[in-house]
């Protein structure tokens, strides 16, 4: 009997396509196998290990990567080690941070194991590859990975190291002085070839790139300097050599404003790391102080801006969040120039949005409103540095008149405004303003962008608290819901167990019984398919 | 005009900033003057906060920029982040609201106090064309002015009256303070040019100082 079963086919699967655990389930050859509640079991357990062994790993990599820094301190022959090392001796307490990322960087998907079981064969392919990739790993452990893993840190952690220490960087500066500005990275290359492109066209060119490059040597050995002097020496350069183009090379005033952008660029370019945010100024704290009260203000609706920008219209909505990005940006540029530019294109896009919304060019009793609401939901990093850092070392021309000096002007009219912002501004009671800040100050820390973008009017916290408390208890009763329909459903069970007891099933000689004679555990089961039904 | 001889071809930029409340008709009034429209369906301008205008005024060219600024009561403190640095500044109020008449005496005490007489003001009454609605009256507002040493305009944006008049009138002043201000500082350089960058760099170092008063100092 089981001879003519098998030409079937459909019964030899029969016993294959059942779950390798005997759950009962039909299994999956793409899960090895296994039922999807099985293979889960199992692929999560794998994981856990896996991830258990990375971390081993990496917290084994941390160490030698310690040993090899103390015995190669001295020495300092291998460059890639010494420039971690350099990070490393500074930032010792950012350790537990870094085992973090580390734990991060092996494990990229540890979030995946709640995702769809189609991705499955997917990340199966991915884990064996990774696999492959940890093999050769440990072999050319000491290269490869540490490098990699080097890389990796060093990328995270560039960025909060140039916000965090300035005095880092102006150490830099002080203590290779004559040559820092060789050691520069590859931008200001790129930025100093361009100039000398561009100055290849002029007459006076040879002469404007001698001055503009002896003034950033000089102003390396000034870097002790306080902020406001160092401004000044810009600000003279800046004043010298427009007034020589125009006098003594004869150039039109539009052509020297082009010749004074370039210079503008070369320089500032080569200047930032010592003149951004330099140690001698309190600039950081502003921008933290800022930072705060931007955040402690998040509950500020479009409203009491009184923002004639209507965000349920698409394209509104749109300008408003690339008016966003331009303004975060600003600080991503060097030049002065290329930091207004971030500002003018902002008020476009904040233009656009009134435009939209009211059908009518915006006048500024629009568009400062804007601004501000701009200002509070983008929170730019750095903003008091970037506004000193403009006005400190801006070509002044281009500040004091023309659109660019417009927009900024309003930039600091908005930062000022949100700096002293109280009740009466946004037309609140001063009760409603406590409530607020103080509201905002204890959960402000977490609310997110999102939500915080959408702010409705503003709901009592009284509100807020009495609806926390119901959906505790729509929790609560879901919770009763779900043991009670457990209890039923094992009711139902008991209760179809005792009939099946009580009446068994009488299962006639056929040739079913065949088949079933082959797996006895699952007498229980209803006879699963009645070939002769099918055969006809 | 004995400067004028000697620089000829030079350029003239000035600053002009917009003051009064919201609703006195600032916005239609530099869109009126630079655009030659009044609440046209058709007005190209993406913004009317940021104008300018050339002009040729007896052979001189002006580059005029126009800064409106944002009239409502609760920027007012912010006044002089903007108006630093400026050639003149227009002070607009509406005839038909006496309140707007006030707001404007108080611009003028603070323009005098901050920026001294370099300022060119100009007092602008706007809404002629709502002459039955008055209530400021002309001779009040013209006795006004001329204690303070500002100029008194009427206007209608929506009728296009004495707007070039009042732009005009204005260059003219403020060439006129930019020729008496060259002339005594000329003196001891002996280019235009150079005195002209001068005044600009000079005009700078407050504008730095006052943005870091501005901006930071109130934390």
């Amino acid at each position: 009997m089981s001879q003519r079963s098998e030409r079937r086919g459909i019964h030899v699967d029969q016993s294959e396509l059942l779950c390798k655990k005997g759950c009962g389930y039909y299994g999956n050859a793409a899960w090895q196998g296994l039922c999807s509640k099985c293979w889960r079991e199992e692929y999560q357990r794998a994981r856990q290990k896996q991830i258990q062994e990375d971390w081993e790993l990496a917290e084994k990599l941390q160490r030698e990567e310690d040993a090899a820094y103390a015995s190669s301190h001295g020495s300092q022959s291998q460059p890639s080690l010494t420039a971690f090392s350099k990070f490393e001796e500074k930032k010792t307490n950012e350790k537990t941070r870094k085992v973090t990322t580390v734990k991060k960087f092996f494990s990229p998907s540890s979030r995946s194991t709640t995702k769809k079981e189609k991705e499955r064969d997917e990340e199966r392919e991915k884990e064996r590859e990774r696999e492959r990739e940890r093999g050769e790993k440990v072999q050319g452990r000491r290269e490869s990975h540490g490098e990699t893993l080097l890389r990796d840190l060093k990328g995270i952690f560039t960025h909060s190291w140039e916000i965090g220490s300035p005095t880092e960087e102006s150490h830099e500066a002080k203590s290779h002085s004559p040559s820092f500005v060789r050691q520069s990275s590859v931008e200001t290359d790129q930025v100093s070839r361009e100039f000398v492109d561009f100055l290849k066209s002029l007459k006076p060119g040879r002469e404007i790139h001698k001055q503009s490059r002896a003034f950033v040597e000089s102003m390396g050995n000034k870097s002790d300097l306080g902020a406001d002097e160092l401004s000044e020496c810009v600000q003279d350069f800046y004043q010298n050599m427009s007034d020589r183009l125009l006098t003594h090379f004869k150039g039109s005033s539009e052509k020297v404003e082009r010749v004074m952008d370039q210079v503008e660029k070369y320089i500032m370019t080569r200047l930032y790391k010592s003149v951004f945010c330099p140690e001698t100024t309190d600039d950081e704290k502003k921008d933290l102080t800022t930072q705060h009260r931007i955040r402690a203000l998040h509950w500020v609706t479009i409203q009491m801006l009184c923002v004639p920008v209507d965000e349920e219209i698409p394209e509104a909505a749109d300008s408003v969040v690339k008016a966003i990005t331009d303004i975060i940006e600003m600080d991503s540029k060097r030049v002065p120039r290329d930091k207004l530019a971030c500002i003018t294109s902002c008020s476009k896009h904040i233009f656009n949005a009134i435009k939209v919304t009211k059908k009518e060019p915006a006048s500024a009793d629009d568009f400062l409103p804007t601004l501000i609401y701009i200002v509070l939901k983008a929170n730019p990093p750095r903003l008091q540095s970037n506004i000193q850092y403009i006005t400190r070392f801006c070509n002044p021309s281009r500040l004091m008149s023309g659109e660019d000096g417009y927009y900024f002007t309003n930039l600091c009219c908005a930062v000022a405004f949100i700096e002293k912002l109280d009740a009466h501004s946004l037309n609140l009671s001063v009760e409603d303003f406590e409530r607020h800040m103080c509201g905002g100050g204890g959960g402000g820390g977490d609310v997110s962008p999102r939500r915080r973008s959408e702010s409705l009017s503003p709901w009592p916290l009284e509100l807020l608290s009495a609806l926390q408390e119901r959906q505790r208890q729509v929790l609560e009763e879901a919770r009763d819901l779900q043991a009670e329909l457990q209890r039923w459903q094992e009711g139902v069970a008991r209760e179809v167990q005792d009939i099946l007891d009580k009446y068994p099933l009488e299962i006639k000689r056929h040739a079913a019984h065949a088949i079933d004679s082959e797996n006895d555990e699952n007498d229980r089961l209803p006879p699963p398919l009645q070939p002769q039904v099918f055969a006809g | 005009m004995a400067a004028g001889g000697s620089t000829a071809h030079r350029t003239y930029s000035f600053k002009v900033v917009l003051l009064g409340e919201g609703c006195v008709g600032k916005t239609s009034l530099v869109l009126r003057y630079c655009e030659n429209k009044f609440n046209d369906k058709h007005i190209t301008t993406l913004q009317a906060s940021f104008l300018t205008k050339k002009l040729n005024i007896t052979g001189k060219r002006v580059n005029l920029a126009i800064w409106d600024t944002a009239g409502q009561e609760r920027f007012h403190a912010l006044g002089p982040i903007y108006y630093r640095d400026s050639n003149g500044a227009i002070l607009v109020y509406d005839i038909t609201d006496e309140d707007s008449f006030q707001k404007v005496k108080n611009w003028v005490k603070e323009l005098r106090k901050m920026l001294g007489n370099e300022i060119c003001l100009c007092i602008v009454g706007n809404k002629i064309d709502l002459e039955k609605e008055r209530h400021v009256s002309v001779e009040e507002a013209e006795a006004y002015a001329e204690s303070v040493g500002a100029k008194h305009y009427h206007t209608s944006a929506k009728l296009n009256k004495g707007i070039e008049e009042l732009f005009l009138d204005l260059c003219k002043r403020m060439m006129e303070t930019a020729q008496v201000e060259e002339r005594s500082k000329g003196n001891g350089t002996s280019h235009a040019s150079t005195g002209r960058r001068g005044v600009q760099i000079i005009d700078d170092e407050p504008q730095a100082a006052a943005a870091a008063g501005g901006c930071c100092s109130t934390g």
